[in-house]
């Protein structure tokens, strides 16, 4: 275990639910149960089908949507028994990035007002100290300082979407949780911003909470990688320990989905059906009705959280440094059968 | 090679806006086989869609000059047939699918409603028959229950089914030819591929010739047949798929490449 001094953010077994229409009262569980750790300066991937609850996850943990229980721990402090103030001074520390950045950023407001604007808010140094912040900010995402004198509608979307980390950066912040902030731009664009979050991690220290769908660049980007699927993270850690030996099945049918750049790499295959309705959610593994592995009771024990790594044959250290933190919830790697 | 199915020379667009004219397409020149995957690539401002659109006749004239040698649809020339043959050929011959379905799809009627209507208006059916067509269409892309489906509006599907229904519609009539414009953009990876599949089985087994516009070189490597790379308007190379991976020869391929494997796993 690490250190509570050098955790970051810590979720703990945060359920969130919305009221739902047409399911007699029974609310839509969206999150359930969900434990996660950021460590300082760390990127933590989260991925997951549309649906799969990563969005409604990461809006709860910066309090945008309540949750019916668990934990939200922000440098050991519970960010749900905060007063309002104590709350803004958290919040201060961990700013959100969001996929679209033409609906994110004001049409009225010229790039500088919207820089200006979190420094503003939480009285970030003196007045006359804060346009010089906001035209440093414009530096570090490497946008001109001409550009801040323009609107976000004469920006092409990279340009934006730099606006949008820059605005998130003005406040210093220790956490930048950014849901999905590339799918909008192309993939060389996608790229360089890739570059860009890199960069401030390393010049900044700041860590990122990022969650997508695309695994190439969370491969790319993230430390660590948690795999969500109706609402529970089935899968989480190391990303090359995960990559190179994914565990649950659901996380190897994403992989093996996605199309590779090489007319000679075998043909992506085929995950049937869809997820199942999280209005609905199956007894059992919550994978069940579509696993290519599927057992005799996966559809009515759920699996337990369990460690990978007691199934590689490498000696005892080896094994432990490669897939420490490795753990999934999976049938298959419960040794309790 | 057989003979192509459709046949573009010379394709120039313009556009006219506020007395300023920018060069959109310069003399785009491409064949398009039977039963063929031809990717079209390029980033986005490249021209891809814009090909498609002015092939379809989709471009309003007051704004946009399209000029072509020549636009051969099995042997008939599009660029000289007046609006009323192209919507003939819309649909019928040429069917279209695009990126995001929910805004190709009208939302407040039912999926069957508007799946059927392509059987009344294109190929004269009558209600009752346009039914039990509208529901095999549903079955053959891969549907389950497509009586259940019928009865949905667009909003009450997911992406991925409703794309299944755009392709539904778009095979209805049985076109010779079906341009893709990024139709798996806005999908997750596990959708990508089930949709994916379902176009390469229409080829496969319906000889439909696809021209698939991506930015993604991993579905044009896997998927694909031929391609076409597309660079401020101009196809800067055209090349089979095996041939473009392994011995790229314009500058902007190489780089294409480079960026793509750039994002491969190590």
């Amino acid at each position: 275990m690490t250190p509570h001094g050098q955790m970051l953010l810590e979720v703990r077994d945060l359920v969130v639910s919305y009221p739902a229409r047409g399911s007699a009262g029974k609310p839509l569980a969206a999150v359930r149960s969900v434990s996660l750790n950021i460590e300082n300066g760390s990127i933590f991937g989260l991925v997951g089908e549309s649906g799969s609850g990563k969005s409604s996850l990461a809006h709860a943990i910066i309090q945008l949507t309540p949750y019916r229980s668990g934990q939200v721990l922000f440098r050991g402090q519970d960010l749900a028994s905060l007063k309002k103030p104590q709350l803004g001074a958290a919040r201060r520390q961990m700013q959100f990035v969001f996929q679209d950045s033409l609906a994110a950023l004001s049409p009225r407001r010229s790039i500088e007002q919207t820089l200006l604007e979190p420094l503003n808010h939480f009285r970030v140094g003196a007045p006359a100290s804060r346009a010089k912040k906001a035209a440093a900010a414009l530096e570090t995402v490497e946008l001109d300082a001409d550009m801040l004198h323009r609107y976000p509608q004469e920006l092409s979307g990279g340009q934006r979407q730099r606006v949008a980390l820059a605005r998130a950066l003005v406040t210093e912040p220790e956490l930048i949780i950014a849901d999905e902030p590339l799918s909008s731009l192309d993939a060389p664009v996608q790229a360089r911003i890739v570059d860009l979050m890199l960069k401030l991690r390393a010049e900044l220290g700041i860590a990122f909470l990022f969650v997508s769908h695309d695994l190439s660049t969370v491969r790319r980007l993230a430390d660590k990688v948690g795999v969500m699927y109706l609402g529970k993270i089935v899968e989480s850690g190391k990303t090359e320990s995960l990559f190179q030996q994914p565990a649950h099945p659901y996380t190897k049918s994403l992989l093996a989905a996605v199309p590779v750049a090489d007319p000679a790499h075998p043909a992506p295959s085929v995950l049937t059906g869809e997820p199942p309705s999280p209005l609905t959610p199956p007894a059992g593994c919550v994978f069940h009705m579509r696993c290519p592995e599927k057992m005799e009771r996966c559809p009515s024990i759920e699996p337990i959280e369990v460690a990978v790594g007691k199934q590689y044959g490498a000696p005892e250290n080896e094994r432990e440094l490669k897939t420490a933190g490795h753990r999934v919830r999976c049938h298959l790697w419960d040794d309790t059968k | 090679m057989n003979k192509p199915v459709l046949s573009v020379r010379q394709l120039s667009v313009t556009h006219r806006l506020s007395g300023r004219v920018v060069n959109v397409l310069d003399q785009v020149s491409f064949d398009l086989h039977q039963g063929e995957i031809l990717a079209l690539v390029g980033q986005s401002g490249s021209g891809k869609t814009k090909t498609a659109e002015s092939i379809l006749g989709l471009l309003p004239p007051d704004r946009w000059d399209i000029s072509a040698q020549a636009i051969e649809l099995n042997g008939s020339d599009l660029a000289a047939l007046p609006e009323s043959g192209l919507r003939k050929i819309r649909g019928r011959s040429i069917s279209m699918i695009f990126q995001e379905p929910l805004t190709a799809l009208d939302p407040v009627f039912t999926v069957g409603n508007q799946l059927c209507s392509v059987f009344t208006r294109h190929r004269g059916q009558r209600r009752r028959e346009a039914q039990t067509s509208a529901q095999a269409a549903l079955g053959r892309v891969g549907f389950p229950d497509p009586g259940h489906v019928m009865r949905r509006y667009p909003h009450q599907l997911s992406g991925g089914m409703r794309q299944r229904v755009m392709i539904a519609m778009a095979m209805a009539c049985r076109p010779s030819i079906l341009i893709a414009d990024e139709p798996t953009t806005a999908l997750d990876v596990t959708t990508q591929a089930q949709v994916l599949d379902q176009l390469v089985q229409l080829g496969q087994k319906d000889g439909v010739s696809l021209l698939l516009i991506t930015h993604d070189l991993g579905i044009v490597a896997q998927y694909c047949d031929r391609a076409l790379v597309m660079l401020d308007g101009k196809i800067v190379e055209q090349a089979s798929v095996e041939e473009l991976f392994a011995n790229p020869r314009h500058v902007y391929t190489k780089a294409l490449l480079n960026s793509a494997a750039g994002a491969k796993p190590k």
